[in-house]
């Protein structure tokens, strides 16, 4: 028995990184329950009917609610995804169908990588030039702050989340799916739509889904493009509420009213990305299960 | 068999004769044929839409740096790259008195005389501040996310809680950084300033080579002095530790994600030939690296670039100091504190080359990050 003592200490090893795994999985959760928790407690004894109808009143004592922000988050994280969605989707199929193309894919690829990676508030400044200075300019008024710069921001966001997600995800469908599909006459858009799109649809939704749930949480983007308001707007060409500015105004400001607003304003935004997150969940799993019945 | 919703095989001599550019057919073959046609419309529509969705990428990239360039073109001019290793950041002239070289005032007809300091800017702090941070994040993060993404994957649907615990952390993922940014001023700040701070301070500044962390020297009145750096809980250490919760979920759910793709008969043969548990683990960390290289890169991008929590707990000082209990200012919470308030000229131009500078270091980040994971993964494989 030459090698028993080398057995010993790999099977050790073995339950030792086991060990490891379980704790690194308990400490994330625990976290999580830490974090949430906290946020969730104090929220709901500082929630209202009133901050959910009610807008600002300007009187720090009363500060009323964030309706418009509320609002405004809905519009923004629709206008964004509106553009974000296809395109992402597109390229994504792109990437993953069209592989020997050009050759391009690779770079295409790596910029993807690189766009995913660019920081957020680097696309609010670029929204800021892009959109903010040149409308300032053409209309020549003051500074041109909106909504549709914070969405095109954000949108920005999403796209290159989208593709990449998308693409790792019909990656997983096997090769033989598609070539099955297309040795029985089906095209390729038959075959991307009809075999590997819904092969991979509940990856493709969590991307997207991912994608929405981070940029309706943003608030670096918006900080320079959509600037945010106190008013009730649904004008996207005006200067834009956003239940993030709107929070990270008052938490980092001096009054103690509206600190207590952005512990409920952070409160509705989990709330609504919880909701967001299980109906896209449930959805992806009764396809999953149809496909499996089909 | 189903209705024919897929192209009819036509057939074989229209085949040998180059069926798919026929266009008149056969009176029992046109609707085949109109069918054949629609679809290879279909295929081409699909194709240049997404062409255009995938040129669309390549130009938002080209936009960004195009974009950032023309904009910060005037700091660029005037520092070059100087601006890399200065380590000045005066946003507005200031008068100062001067000083002689004994650091003694100098009076002339009763007054100070004093002098005037333009406006200076050098990035060095933030890119330190940025790299600090983002470094301990992931030393946190990435070691934890994987034992957890593989405890996910191997161990919790044995156990039926795969479901449960996988939503909970794709709901962390989902937490904008927003949040952690005002728990982490509300409460970590707080716990850090009077429990954690104090306790690490009884801990580790009796040891002689560890003073650095606790101290720094100051020139005050022309002397330097060392004095004890005030522990406000706002530091370098609590931006890195809240970095590091904020990339855990993306981290790990994405892993989890990678590695729930490997083929079980790639585990089962590995146990087959008599590996370990953690053996096939290891393997199936080889199977999925290119996925795993996404995901940890996904973190550092996130680390390197997240703006609001940072900005928020890390304190907003422009100084370099080798103490992880010090104020610091990462670029991202530069560009967020300066960039509204700054006035046309060369103060916004400044911070424009310093998110010039961001989005490089993000880009080499990626790159580093890619052939980091890729040669460690390699080196396990012998």
């Amino acid at each position: 028995m030459t090698g028993s003592f080398a057995e010993f200490r790999r099977r050790t090893f073995s339950s030792i990184m086991f060990g490891l795994c379980a704790g690194g999985a308990a400490l994330i959760i625990s976290i999580l329950l830490l974090v949430i928790g906290y946020l969730v407690w104090i929220g709901v004894s500082s929630l209202s009917w009133e901050f959910l109808t009610a807008v600002p009143t300007g009187d720090v004592a009363n500060p009323g609610g964030m309706r418009h922000a509320i609002d405004g988050t809905i519009i923004l994280v629709a206008l964004a995804s509106l553009v974000g969605v296809p395109i992402g989707v597109l390229a994504g199929i792109y990437l993953s169908e069209y592989p020997t193309e050009y050759a391009v894919t690779g770079p295409l690829r790596f910029i993807a990588d690189v766009l995913t990676g660019v920081p957020s508030i680097v696309v609010g400044i670029l929204g800021y030039e892009l959109f903010v200075v040149p409308v300032s300019r053409w209309t020549q008024s003051t500074i041109s702050y909106s909504g549709y710069a914070g969405a095109a921001a954000l949108a920005f966001i999403m796209i290159p989340i989208v593709a990449r997600t998308t693409e790792e995800m019909l990656r997983l469908v096997p090769k033989n799916y598609r070539e099955g599909s297309l040795a029985l006459g089906a095209t390729r858009a038959q075959t991307i739509f009809r075999v590997v799109l819904p092969g991979a649809f509940g990856g493709v939704a969590t991307g997207i889904m991912l994608a929405m749930g981070r940029i309706a949480g943003e608030t670096a983007p918006l900080l320079f493009t959509a600037l945010g308001s106190r008013l009730l707007t649904h004008n996207p060409a005006e200067p834009f509420p956003s239940l993030t500015l709107q929070i990270y105004t008052y938490a980092t400001g001096p009054y103690p009213e509206q600190k207590r607003l952005a512990w409920a304003g952070i409160l509705v935004l989990l709330a609504m990305l919880f909701v967001v997150n299980l109906s896209i969940r449930l959805i992806a799993a009764r396809h999953a299960r149809t496909r499996v019945g089909a | 068999m189903t209705p024919s919703s897929v192209a009819t095989p036509p057939a074989p001599e229209a085949n040998a004769s180059g069926w798919s550019r026929e266009s008149g057919q056969a009176p029992p073959e046109s609707s085949a044929g109109a069918t054949l046609r629609r679809a290879k419309l279909g295929d081409a529509l699909l194709g240049w839409a997404c062409r255009l969705s995938a040129a669309l990428i390549a130009l938002m990239l080209i936009s960004l740096i195009v974009v950032l360039v023309h904009s910060a073109w005037p700091a660029i001019r005037q520092f070059g790259p100087g601006f890399l290793v200065s380590s000045e950041w005066r946003a507005n002239e200031i008068e100062r008195p001067v000083r002689d070289a004994a650091g003694k005032l100098i009076l002339r007809d009763g007054e100070t005389v004093m002098e005037t300091l333009p406006p200076a800017f050098g990035a060095l702090p933030v890119i330190w501040g940025t790299a600090v941070s983002s470094a301990i994040a992931l030393l946190i993060a990435v070691p934890i996310s994987l034992s957890a993404a593989i405890f996910l994957v191997r161990v919790a649907p044995k156990l039926k809680i795969a479901g449960a615990a996988s939503f909970l952390i794709e709901f962390l993922a989902a937490v904008p950084s927003l949040a952690f940014g005002v728990w982490a001023l509300f409460v970590l700040a707080p716990i850090f300033q009077t429990y954690v701070g104090p306790f690490l301070y009884r801990i580790f500044e009796p040891i002689p080579g560890l003073r650095w962390m606790f101290y720094e020297s100051v020139t005050v009145a022309g002397r330097t002095i060392e004095r004890p750096i005030p522990l406000t809980g706002r530091d370098l250490f609590t931006g890195s530790l809240i970095l590091a919760i904020m990339i855990l979920p993306i981290v790990t759910s994405v892993s989890r994600d990678v590695l729930r793709a490997v083929p079980r008969t790639q585990i089962e043969g590995t146990l087959a030939l008599g590996a370990t548990w953690w053996q096939s683990c290891i393997a199936m960390l080889r199977y999925g690296r290119s996925g795993l290289m996404g995901a940890i890169m996904l973190g550092l991008a996130r680390a390197a670039g997240e703006t609001m929590a940072v900005t928020m707990v890390i304190g907003n000082n422009n100084q370099i100091s080798p103490s992880p209990f010090a104020p610091a200012q990462t670029m991202a919470s530069v560009l967020a504190n300066e960039f509204g308030e700054a006035s046309e000229g060369l103060h916004r131009a400044a911070l424009l080359y310093v998110a010039l500078i961001l989005l490089t270091m993000s880009l080499i980040f990626n790159v580093i990050a890619r052939r980091l994971v890729i040669g460690r993964l390699a080196s396990v494989s012998h």
